[in-house]
């Protein structure tokens, strides 16, 4: 009899499911499906102001059992004068209601159940958990543990998905590039390396224990720290615990604020066979007359400059995210100057210096500027106003390997392209006949909450339309 | 809103001078959703407290996130108790239901306590952002127009109400109070609506209204009302209306004399949709009597304060007979008779007729599968009916130690005088 006085809740919540066209189920194949029924939480009554410190259910409007979307009414308190309203946080399906209505609820305590279904934003992490040991769940939740399901829920509550789309299994985080066995991620814990790290040479882009081993190699090239080495046959597990380094704990706070930004993954197969000839003709000019000491250019300069053409095309490419102080909301900041960080491997560990100002610069002054930041990084003396000022990064991993990337935004950026290695595949030409083609995969992250996939798609053509075709920047020199 | 559309009128001196201005709703449902108009003022043209209170509610749920909107409105003659409480504690329903005041019974959407509402009582609400909600902001504003109006001794208390120093009958200053606030919060619009007693002449007889005689027994959850003396403000109704209307225009910004400063609502208003949905609503007895928390009547309870009028006390005389219930949504779920003998022969067969109780044993039956199980409390007309008359202690039924009787006077139904319930 209640319920039929509030039906026109209850239908407005059927009718917003309706109108997706689709059942609120995730399809089975996703690889959360385990770690899913662990994802339920205490949901807590939050503080309702004047230092109320329990209020009275009046009704509720959901029970054990009901779907709820975020901002969907759980049930209506009451403290002295003023009746609320309590909203829900997330999307999920209601477990248990800790009070009946009438029940005195207790600020701060949990009040509902609920089996959370959608991404979890870290500050939301604090409405879930009491508040004492807020801080011991979430570096739970980002410590790696040799669990796998711990890992797998890890992994689903930390990857912001992009909106929610009916397809959640092609969702193009990259998920399966971060996708591994329990025993490669064991492999990973031990040998101290990040699984973002390592392009996989498994299906659809999976880490297989052989890349993690060369990924160490290549990086252990240069003796910087003590490592466990891996198992040699025989003799027990060891471990030994191993600070962080600057450069290695600035890169873990950096990457840790990029995990807000909801990333896409776009991807694209460039074909650099006329580059590649331009670059050799070049070469030969410049090895007799070199220009302001640069002997040799390789394709990154050109690159950087593409890139900043695309930029002049859609300067949101180029924009940061940050909140207006008046009104709270969201805002996108532009930015005029295209600075461009260039990651570079160091031996002290991964640094991403700047090129300032790339849109006024010729692709001479910007390989000569390259040139210097590569020698300042290899001998550690990069300045913090080399590495400040970014506005968008390239990422040459090819250098070292790797065909794809899923490269994640450096905060305060909204894009980042990162480049696989150049490689020679056989391909068809206008006749029919066989010739051999030089590609390179350009790997495109973007934030999604600002950059469609149109305008991606859109800004990776520019780009490469001018590194497959050098001879149309000409219409561009200044 | 061009003035060619003929909506809006100038703020003039004298609003009542104003006549026939209420369009068609569609006029009213455009200006309270335009999301250009950043801060609006209605007014009431109608004393319909439901019909006021659902017009409220609609500009809460309708007007735009970032919008704040005033609502000025008065009542006829009806006591309004909080979204929570329980009427039969709070109010007198036997004086209710049969003064020829014709007062109505109103539970609003909003917590807090039970008011009584006039002619002379002039309701403020102010809806605004939740990010922007402060319990005292538009008190002080109403504080502010007041002292305008030459109410130097207006202020807000603790209890965000406003009240106003007076001497009182020795000639100390104390606070009486002017206004009550009561609030409801949704997750992006704040309401805060607040009463204003100017010029009520029902001042006197305010209190008779809000003692129920069935009090003592009942032991609830809910907010309790907390009694204050009051007074009038005594100021002009339009007056007050125009001060606060243009405290509100100068704390949003909206220019006097602009022709959109303020917009009537009258009856019409009723036609939309929403409206007349929550209008129902207001006026169903599920929701005026059925919202009712949980609670337990028992005539065992005697707890009598002093101002308690000595005829809401259970007659000695019936001490031994006990009655209990508890209602849930205003229903009875559980009842209890306990007559302890004292019903003789016929009454008991009558009784067990009319109760069809199971037990075999005497009248000392202690849960009663009877007509009034799942009955609703507030449409049990006669208690007589369900209850014999109890018997003297030389047997003969006594008429006037009637537990019937008793409770129809507890629960203001049934035959009776109206003086009776009034201490």
């Amino acid at each position: 009899m209640r319920l039929s006085l509030y039906s026109r809740f209850l239908l407005r919540q059927g009718n917003a499911y309706r109108a997706h066209g689709f059942h609120r189920q995730f399809p089975s194949r996703t690889f959360h499906a385990s770690a899913r029924a662990l994802v339920i939480k205490p949901f807590l009554l939050a503080d309702i102001g004047e230092g109320i410190r329990e209020c009275e259910i009046i009704q509720w409007f959901v029970e054990p059992g009901a779907r709820v979307e975020e901002w969907d009414k759980l049930c209506e308190v009451q403290s002295d004068k003023a009746s609320v309203e309590i909203t829900s946080k997330f999307d999920g399906v209601i477990k248990k209601l800790y009070y009946e209505a009438g029940e005195m609820a207790k600020v701060g305590k949990p009040l509902v159940d609920i089996d959370i279904q959608g991404e979890i934003k870290e500050e939301d992490l604090a409405a879930l958990t009491e508040p004492g040991t807020g801080e011991e769940t979430q570096i739970q939740a980002q410590d790696q543990a040799k669990e796998p399901t711990r890992a797998q829920i890890v992994k689903s509550t930390q990857i912001p998905e992009p909106l929610p789309t009916p397809q959640k299994v092609s969702s193009p985080k990259g998920k399966h590039a971060t996708l591994a066995t329990p025993a490669v991620r064991h492999l990973t814990k031990e040998l101290d390396v990040r699984i973002e790290d390592v392009n996989g040479s498994g299906r659809d882009g999976r880490v297989l224990k052989d890349d993690v081993y060369q990924f160490a190699k290549q990086r252990d090239s240069a003796p910087a720290q003590v490592r466990s080495s891996p198992a040699t046959s025989g003799g027990p597990q060891t471990e030994t615990p191993t600070k962080f380094s600057n450069t290695q704990y600035q890169m873990f706070k950096s990457m840790t604020n990029s995990l807000a930004i909801p990333h896409f993954l776009y991807a694209d197969e460039i074909d650099f066979s006329n580059l590649s000839d331009l670059r050799v003709r070049l070469n030969k000019g410049l090895a007799k007359h070199p220009v302001n000491e640069l002997r040799k250019i390789s394709f990154l300069p050109f690159v950087i400059k593409a890139v900043s053409m695309a930029i002049d095309r859609y300067p949101i490419l180029n924009a940061r995210v940050d909140t207006d102080p008046e009104s709270g909301r969201p805002i996108l900041i532009m930015r005029s100057q295209h600075n461009i960080g260039v990651a570079i491997d160091t031996p002290l560990g991964l640094m991403v210096p700047v090129i300032k100002d790339v849109s006024n610069l010729d692709i001479a002054s910007i390989a000569a500027e390259l040139n210097r930041l590569q020698s300042l990084a290899a001998g550690g003396k990069l300045s913090s106003k080399d590495l400040t000022g970014g506005t968008i990064t390239v990422s040459n991993i090819g250098n070292i390997g790797g065909t794809y990337v899923s490269p994640v935004i450096v905060e305060k950026e909204v894009a980042i392209l990162g480049m696989g290695k150049m490689r020679t595949i056989p391909a068809f030409d206008e006749n029919g006949g066989v010739v051999k083609k030089q590609i390179c995969n350009f790997s495109w992250s973007a934030d999604h909450r600002v950059i469609d996939g149109a305008t991606m798609a859109r800004a990776a053509e520019v780009v490469r339309s001018f590194v497959e075709d050098p001879d149309s920047m000409v219409m561009y020199l200044r | 809103m061009a003035p060619s559309r003929g909506l809006l009128f100038r703020l003039r001196p004298s609003i009542q001078s104003i006549k026939s201005q209420c369009r068609r709703y569609s006029q009213f449902v455009a200006a309270a959703t335009d999301p250009t108009l950043k801060a609006r003022v209605f007014i009431s043209q109608t004393t319909n407290p439901y019909l006021n209170l659902s017009i409220e509610h609609y500009l809460l749920q309708k007007t735009p996130a970032d919008s704040t909107v005033l609502f000025l409105y008065a009542n006829s003659p009806c006591v309004v108790i909080g979204r929570n409480q329980n009427p039969w504690i709070e109010v007198n329903l036997g004086v209710l239901r049969n003064e020829k005041l014709d007062v109505k019974l109103v539970r609003r959407r909003s917590g807090g306590g039970t008011v009584f509402h006039d002619e002379g009582n002039v309701n403020y609400s102010v809806i605004c952002p939740t990010s922007a909600f402060n319990r005292d902001k538009h008190a002080e504003m109403v504080v502010r127009a007041l002292k305008s109006l030459g109410a130097e001794k207006a202020r807000v208390n603790e209890r965000h109400d406003i009240v106003m120093d007076k001497g009182d009958k020795e000639g100390i200053l104390k606070p009486f109070k002017v206004s009550g606030s009561a609030y409801k919060l949704t997750r992006l619009r704040s309401l805060h609506h607040g009463t204003c007693l100017l010029s009520s002449p029902n001042l006197q007889s305010i209190s008779k209204y809000l003692r129920a005689p069935a009090k003592p027994f009942i032991k609830a959850r809910g907010v309790d009302s907390v009694s204050s003396p009051i007074t009038n403000v005594g100021v002009e109704i339009s007056k007050f209306r125009e001060a606060v209307a243009s405290e509100f225009r100068s704390m949003y910004g909206i220019r006097p004399e602009a022709s959109d400063s303020f917009l009537l609502v009258d009856e019409k208003a009723r036609e939309v949709p929403e409206i007349a949905q929550g209008l129902d609503e207001l006026l169903s007895d599920d929701w005026i009597y059925g919202q009712t928390p949980q609670f337990t009547f028992s005539t065992e309870n005697t707890t009598t304060t002093a101002d308690e009028p000595l005829t809401s006390a259970w007659p000695t005389i019936l001490r031994e007979c006990e009655i209990g219930f508890t209602a849930k949504h205003g229903r009875l779920t559980e009842v209890s008779v306990d007559f302890k003998g004292r019903v003789d022969e016929p009454s008991k067969l009558t009784l067990r007729k009319k109760l069809s109780y199971i037990s075999s044993g005497p009248v000392e039956m202690k849960q009663m599968k009877s007509p009034l199980i799942n009955r609703e409390l507030h449409k049990i007309n006669d208690w007589e009916e369900v209850l014999p008359p109890f018997s003297g202690t030389d047997g003969e039924p006594d008429v006037d130690a009637s537990p019937g009787k008793t409770m129809n006077r507890l629960f203001g139904v049934g035959n009776y005088e109206p003086s009776v319930y009034v201490g």
